[in-house]
Formats: structure tokens, sequence, C-alpha cells
């Protein structure tokens, strides 16, 4: 087990090694995909407290709170983006043959499918984020220790659902070698996350709670840290994590089954 | 001209063909949609007006965005770049045709089909979400907003044409167009009205042509723009229309002397 660890932890190294270098390689290219994260990201923050010069609280949230909720939206997407990079690549690896590749190798499909890519990009995009996370924690009352402990948490399994959702569009690529989309309909679909579930439709609100559990992912964790999310609804995001890891495990192993080559 | 509507005839079956393409933008779309009308739906709460935006009208400026997206925002710059890193332009460089007469013919083919769905979906989401919508009573009102809307998406087409040329000089291009893209979204009032924004930096928005792709034809519809005013404005936007044609002619032009082919 720690040998495959040590192997695994290689692989991964050497791959974000060459991700790294091509990005340092492609300095023009690099600095606008950065520019353009940084803006997207103070844009919309600005958008956030320029509201709050004309409103006192939105659904019920200050602007610190709504900051807060922001921010774990940006944290929890900047961390699958930085690990997960590899899904978008998924269906060109299927149809230029790459795929069949890492089927012949000594290592994870998946893994090498998923962790493939590294973008050191939003490694930088997220330091201002994790620092603003941190001044809006000192904006914040003190809170007990527990309720940073469920924040980190709730955030940790909020990745382990998008790791779920990356999984099941790898297994789509492989499966139909098309709908090179998916993964951005994901990410569009997750701009609803920007803002706490509360300001949606009781509709939206379940369908996002239960359906595309956006709310779990970005909404929970935030709440956890306010004292605003109940125990069960804590166990139910955890569950839901465990459950839909497990699925998209399932959903990954049947779409290998069925792949029967598509290149050369 | 005949060409070029066949140009536009088969890429408009194209697009309907790759229906799962189709829906998966339009889902994505309708997303950020719901996202940012629910928001603003829990800003106003009991609010009659805000930011000089009576409710129905702020409602209407969130729909109408999803609507000028896909008529001004729909272009296939990606797809430019691609054409010249990979070579792929030389076999329409070699054609009896102009190159961005042809671009334009896909272009608007693709803003047919996202128009026509857009319009869908705003009239599902009016239906459904009952906030109130702000419809223009007089022709004149609706012909300038047509003019506007219309002389947007030309602007758009040649300025994204500008950025993505300068794959001619450099593989590096998509950093610069990714980058493009978001400030224009932004800066163009595709996310939420530019009134939000601090005085100073409004005024600074105003000297630029972002404006005019979405903010100034939704303040045209929702009739905060007194005719005469929007004649004006429309002028104005003509005139950065003819000079982002002739800065995209010209770099496309130079583009071209430096472009160089290898291979079959």
């Amino acid at each position: 087990m720690t040998q495959a660890l040590r192997r695994y932890g290689r692989v991964w190294t050497r791959t974000a090694s060459m991700a790294m270098q091509v990005q340092l390689t492609y300095r023009l290219g690099s600095f606008g995909f950065l520019l353009g994260k940084m803006i997207r990201l103070l844009f919309f923050f600005a958008f956030v407290v320029a509201i709050f010069n004309h409103v006192e609280s939105i659904a019920g949230y200050g602007l610190v709170e709504t900051a807060l909720f922001f921010l774990t939206y940006n944290l929890v997407d900047m961390i699958a983006q930085i690990f997960f990079r590899g899904v978008y690549g998924a269906r060109r690896a299927v149809n230029e043959g790459d795929f069949d590749f890492y089927l012949v190798q000594p290592c994870s499909p998946l893994f090498r499918m998923v962790f493939s890519s590294v973008d050191f990009l939003d490694v930088v995009t997220l330091l201002p984020v994790l620092a603003m996370i941190g001044m809006t924690f000192a904006r914040l009352p003190a809170y007990d220790w527990t309720r940073y402990a469920a924040y980190a948490l709730l955030v940790a399994n909020g990745v382990a659902i998008v790791f779920a959702i990356h999984v099941f569009v790898c297994g789509l690529a492989v499966r139909t070698q098309e709908l090179e989309n998916a993964i951005w309909v994901y990410r569009d679909v997750m701009f609803m996350g920007k803002f706490p579930v509360d300001v949606y439709a009781k509709p939206v609100r379940a369908a996002l709670t239960f359906v595309i559990p956006i709310a779990v992912m970005t909404t929970f964790p935030a709440k956890a840290l306010l004292g605003k999310l109940s125990p069960s609804w804590a166990l139910y995001a955890v569950a839901l994590a465990v459950v839909s890891t497990a699925l998209a495990a399932v959903w990954w192993r049947g779409s290998v089954a069925r792949y029967t080559s598509s290149s050369s | 001209m005949i060409k070029y509507l066949r140009a536009y005839s088969i890429s408009l079956q194209e697009t309907l063909q790759r229906r799962s393409t189709l829906i998966m933008d339009r889902v994505g779309g309708l997303a950020v949609v719901i996202g940012l009308y629910s928001f603003w739906t829990a800003l106003l709460g009991d609010k009659t007006e805000f930011l000089g935006y009576t409710r129905a009208e702020m409602l209407t400026y969130v729909l109408l965005i999803n609507v000028l997206r896909a008529f001004v925002f729909t272009g296939r710059g990606w797809m430019l770049v691609g054409e010249i890193s990979s070579g792929r332009i030389s076999s329409y460089l070699v054609r009896p045709i102009s190159y961005q007469g042809y671009a334009l013919s896909l272009d608007l083919a693709q803003k047919t089909v996202h128009i026509v769905s857009a319009l869908l979906e705003v009239g599902i989401l009016a239906a459904v979400m009952r906030g109130g919508l702000f419809i223009p009573r007089d022709a004149a009102t609706w012909l300038l907003f047509a003019a506007a809307a219309s002389l947007s998406s030309l602007l758009f087409f040649f300025m994204e044409f500008m950025v993505s040329s300068l794959a001619f000089w450099t593989s590096e291009s998509g950093g610069p167009l990714f980058c493009f893209e978001l400030f224009l979204a932004f800066a163009a009032g595709a996310f939420f009205p530019l009134d939000v924004l601090p005085a100073g930096l409004r005024r600074a928005l105003d000297l630029t042509p972002f404006p005019y792709m979405v903010y100034v034809p939704a303040r045209i519809f929702l009739g905060k723009v007194p005719h005469a005013e929007a004649a004006r404005l429309i002028a104005v936007e003509a005139a950065w229309l003819a000079a982002f044609t002739a800065a995209a002619s010209s770099v496309w032009r130079a583009g071209l002397r430096s472009y160089a082919a290898e291979g079959g």
C-alpha cells in the first residue's frame, strides 16, 4: 500500500512538473489565463462589495457572510481546478488514443485521466482567495474551534463530491467519445454556488441540495462555520460524498469495461 | 453572396445536428441566468426600486442578459485560434471566399440557433418565476434595441476576430482571448448592470466600447434612455464598429503576410 502510494506520488509529481514547465514555457498564454482568472475573481468580489453599498443584507446575510459564501465557492472550485484538471482533456485523450496507453501503463487509468495535469495558474489565483478568507474570518466573531474544523471538513467533503462529478464526466468521455461540453456545463452550473443557496426558490434549492449538490459543496461549509448547519445536514453531506464517490467508481469501472478503443 | 448563404445553411444544420452540445451549452447559460435572477430577486426582497430600476426592470435586465449573451457573445474565436495554430486555415485561404465573410456566416448560424433557444428559455423563465417583466410598448424602442443589439453582435465578432488573429504571431493567443472574453463579459454588463459599479469606474468604462455590447442595448430596451439619446449612443456604437472592423481587417492582413504553412 505504502509502495503504491509512493509510486502514485512519483507519477503525480512528474506529471505536475511537466504541466508546470509547459505553463512556464507558454508565458504569454499563461499570463492571459492568469489575468482572466484574477479578473473573474476580483470583478465578482467587487460586485458583491458594491452591492452592499446599497443594501444591508441579502437573504438574511450581511456583507462578510455573503463574502464567505462566495470565497468558499472559489476555494472548492479552485482546489478541484488545480488537481482534477486532466478531466478537461478526457475526450481528447480518448479520441486521440492516449487513453489506450493509460490502460497498459502500471498505473490506474482513472488516476492518469483525472490527475494527469495540474493547473498551477489556479495555485496562484488560490493565494488571494486564501488571504481573503483569512480576512473574512477575522471580521467574523471568534468561533469555537469545532466550527472551523467543521468548515475544513465540509470543504474537503465538497472537493470529494466535485471529484465524483469529474469521474462521472471521465466515464462519459470513455463511453461516448463525445460530450466534450459536459465539464463546461458543470462549470456553468457551479456558477449557482457563488451565492448562498438561500437566495434560490424552494424547488431550485432542493435541486441544488439533492440532485446537483452544489449547495452541499459550497454553501454547507460556510453555513457550518456560521453555526447555521444542523448536524443532520452535515451528516447528509458526508454520506452524499461517500455514496457519490462509490457510484462514480462503479460508473467508471463500467465505462472502462465497455471501452473498445476508438482510435488508431 | 450565395456561397455565404450556403455556408450559413450548412453551419445551421451542423449546429442543429450536434444537439447534445447545443443542449449542454444552453443548460450552462440557463444556470447562470437562474443564479443571477435568484440573486437579484433575493436582493430586491420587498423593495420596489433599486439603483433606479424597478423590480420588473431589474429582473428583465437579467433575462435580457441571457438573450444578449446568446446573440452577442456566441462566437468562434477559439475555432479561429485552433485553425491558425494547426494550419487548417490554409485550406480556407485557397478557396474563392473571404474568410471574414465565411466566418461571419458560420457565426450568424450559431447565433440564430442560440437566440431562438434563449428566447424560449426566457419565455419559460418569465412564466415560471413570476417576478414581473418589462416589455416596451412603442415600436421605436424595439427598433432602437434591435439596431443596438445587431451592432453589438457585429462589434463582438470583429473584436474577437482581431484578438484571435494574434494566433498568426504566437501559439499562445488562447490566453489573451480567454482574458479578453472574461473582461468583456464584466465590462459589458453581462453579469450585472454597470450602475452597481462606483461612478469613477463606470465613467472609465464609458470611454470604451464594452458597455455598448450589453448594458446600452438593455437600457434602451428598458426605456431608460430617451430615443434621441439612444440614437446618439447607437451612432457612437457604429463608430466603434467601424474602427474595430478596420482594425480587425488590418490585423488579419498583417497576419496573413506573416503566415507560413508547411506540409500538406
